[in-house]
């Protein structure tokens, strides 16, 4: 700005760039709005008259950040507050005069000193994050009590400090929706409370395991949606990296934690290439390999590289090796898919299950010819889970396809997009089967 | 999982909810009229409580329709009902459930004597690029 230009002016050609970079990053468009206003307040106030900072638009977007992450963090600690104050209150009554009670978050600091060593950082250095009440809350979270979409919400809402707004947008339901869901989730655990505990050293593992399903449905949530012609106000694949990162670096010895973190990052390596320009989804066969992530994927290969040899393996590590691999692979048909099919039958040997039987399959057409991907697809075609799914008929389809089958592909695509209720994956079967016409 | 589960009915007369409009459920005893009321309520309750209920809206009698059709590039207006059949869409309800199997056990409650209960998934903009 030149010396002499009215603030005025300034405002009026920043304050939508500012608005726009702080919408596009936090959402919530009511809550950048005030921190807008918040930065021009603190602006008038702070400027010399025809002495204002080099830089208005990156002074007025520091300023108005800090205040929405203020605002934001005030929330964040509204909601801690009411749900440690309901599962106290549902303790205290159920307990009344046990004065031996502690307070959950104090016996998760306990377990958390007990599980690992390092973190000495003094309490309260008023970063978000690292302290074991982030881990309670996680933990608190991820109660078996609730069901998983209620996990989710709350985790978002408590640990996140996400709005219910923003959480009902992410998740495609309307904010009463959303809200009942929440309040709905803390009741549930006020009405647990009694039974949760805080954990023990020995039962930490297992309640990680059910943070970490809860991170990843937030992921897969955010990832597998951001096909969607929408604009998402929060980006929750991201919210999901950086919970994840949270929680690794409360339990850095947990390797699977680790494990999905390195997944994550593996996966939203891709975000870029699976849509292309008409929205339609781009499969990883076809995806720009030079546009993915590599910040992301060198970050995930470092993580593998530490934890594979020294824990023992988990189903994530065990993804995350084989999201590795393709991600080395500079082209599809480069693949290691040797290697790749080993992975799957580790898989499938500590966390069986269809699903990865059908990765299996086709990880085997693609190494050993599409004819043995078919002898491993024949028993699954019984699968009653599987059945009704589209995915088993598209996977056939392309094998078939492959092996030179034209008519029966053509009729699998076509039982897929049937059966399929994603409108980009169905228009791509629809589009495979034309092709074969 | 999102899905819609559509009511169709012929309530004489036309009226909600539909089960009091229908001979098949009148003749019921009434002790077997309200146990079933009792149950669709209480599952009705439970989705709101949960967050599963996403919204629902009752329609009014299809002979007040306005049928919409397409002839030499202009839209030709007449009067419903649009259905040939006895049933009509009376009534929907969209509701967001952890998977197919809820989605199913829900619907279960909605079904009564004389009327077709149809559960439907709604299709996502989203993928998987597997």
């Amino acid at each position: 700005m030149t010396i002499s230009e009215p603030f005025e002016d300034v405002w009026r050609r920043e304050v939508p760039h500012v608005l726009g970079a702080l919408v596009r990053r936090y959402g919530d468009f009511a809550a950048c709005e005030d921190a807008v206003q918040e930065a021009l307040l603190a602006a008038s106030e702070q400027w010399q008259p025809g002495a204002g900072p080099d830089s208005p638009r990156g002074w007025l977007l520091r300023v108005a950040s800090r205040r929405l992450i203020d605002a934001h963090r005030s929330e964040r600690a509204r909601t801690a507050r009411e749900l440690r104050a309901a599962v106290r209150d549902r303790v205290d009554t159920e307990h009344a005069p046990a004065a031996d009670h502690e307070l959950p978050g104090s016996a998760a600091e306990i377990a958390l000193g007990a599980g690992t060593a390092g973190d000495d950082r003094p309490g309260g250095t008023g970063s978000p994050g690292h302290d074991p009440e982030t881990l309670h809350l996680l933990l608190l979270c991820a109660h078996p009590a609730l069901t998983p979409t209620a996990q989710a919400a709350l985790t978002l809402r408590a640990v996140g400090g996400l709005t219910t707004d923003q959480i009902a947008a992410a998740f495609l339901v309307p904010s009463a929706t959303m809200g009942q869901r929440i309040s709905r989730a803390k009741a549930t655990l006020a009405a647990a409370g009694a039974r949760f505990a805080a954990p023990t050293a020995s039962d930490l593992p297992d309640r990680l395991t059910a943070v970490g399903q809860v991170l990843y449905l937030i992921f897969n949530e955010g990832y597998t949606t951001s096909a969607g012609e929408r604009l998402m106000d929060v980006a929750l694949a991201s919210e999901a990296i950086r919970l994840t990162r949270e929680l690794r670096a409360l339990v850095p010895d947990h390797a699977e934690t680790a494990g999905l973190l390195a997944l994550m990052l593996l996966t939203q390596s891709r975000a870029a290439t699976r849509v292309d320009a008409a929205g339609d989804l781009v499969p990883l066969e076809h995806q720009d390999r030079a546009r993915w992530d590599h910040t992301m994927i060198t970050e995930a290969t470092s993580i593998l590289e530490v934890v594979l040899p020294h824990a023992t393996v988990g189903p994530y590590q065990l993804q995350a090796a084989i999201a590795a691999v393709h991600a080395e692979a500079s082209t599809w048909a480069d693949t290691d898919w040797l290697q790749i099919v080993i992975l799957y039958r580790m898989l499938d040997g500590i966390a069986p299950g269809p699903t990865v039987r059908l990765n299996l399959a086709v990880a085997v057409g693609m190494a050993h010819g599409p004819a043995a991907g078919l002898e491993v697809l024949e028993p699954l075609r019984e699968d009653p889970a599987l059945r009704r799914g589209h995915r088993i008929h598209a996977v056939r389809a392309h094998l078939l396809e492959m092996v030179g089958d034209r008519g029966p592909a053509r009729e699998e695509y076509l039982t897929a997009a049937r059966m399929s209720t994603s409108v980009p994956e169905q228009r791509y079967l629809n589009a495979r089967a034309e092709r074969l016409t | 999982m999102k899905y819609v589960i559509l009511i169709h009915s012929n309530p004489q007369p036309w009226g909600h909810p539909t089960g009091d409009f229908i001979a098949e459920n009148q003749t019921l005893p009434s002790a077997e009229r309200e146990r079933l009321n009792a149950e669709f309520e209480a599952v009705l309750t439970e989705m709101q409580e949960s967050g599963e209920l996403v919204t629902a809206e009752a329609l009014g009698d299809p002979s007040t329709s306005r049928l919409f059709r397409w002839n030499a590039g202009n839209p030709v207006v007449t009067d419903g009902p649009y259905s040939e059949f006895k049933e009509h869409l009376a009534g929907f309800f969209l509701i967001d459930v952890a998977d197919q199997a809820r989605a199913e056990e829900i619907t279960s409650k909605f079904s009564g004597p004389g009327e077709t209960v149809e559960l439907r998934p709604a299709m996502w903009p989203g993928g998987d690029d597997q």
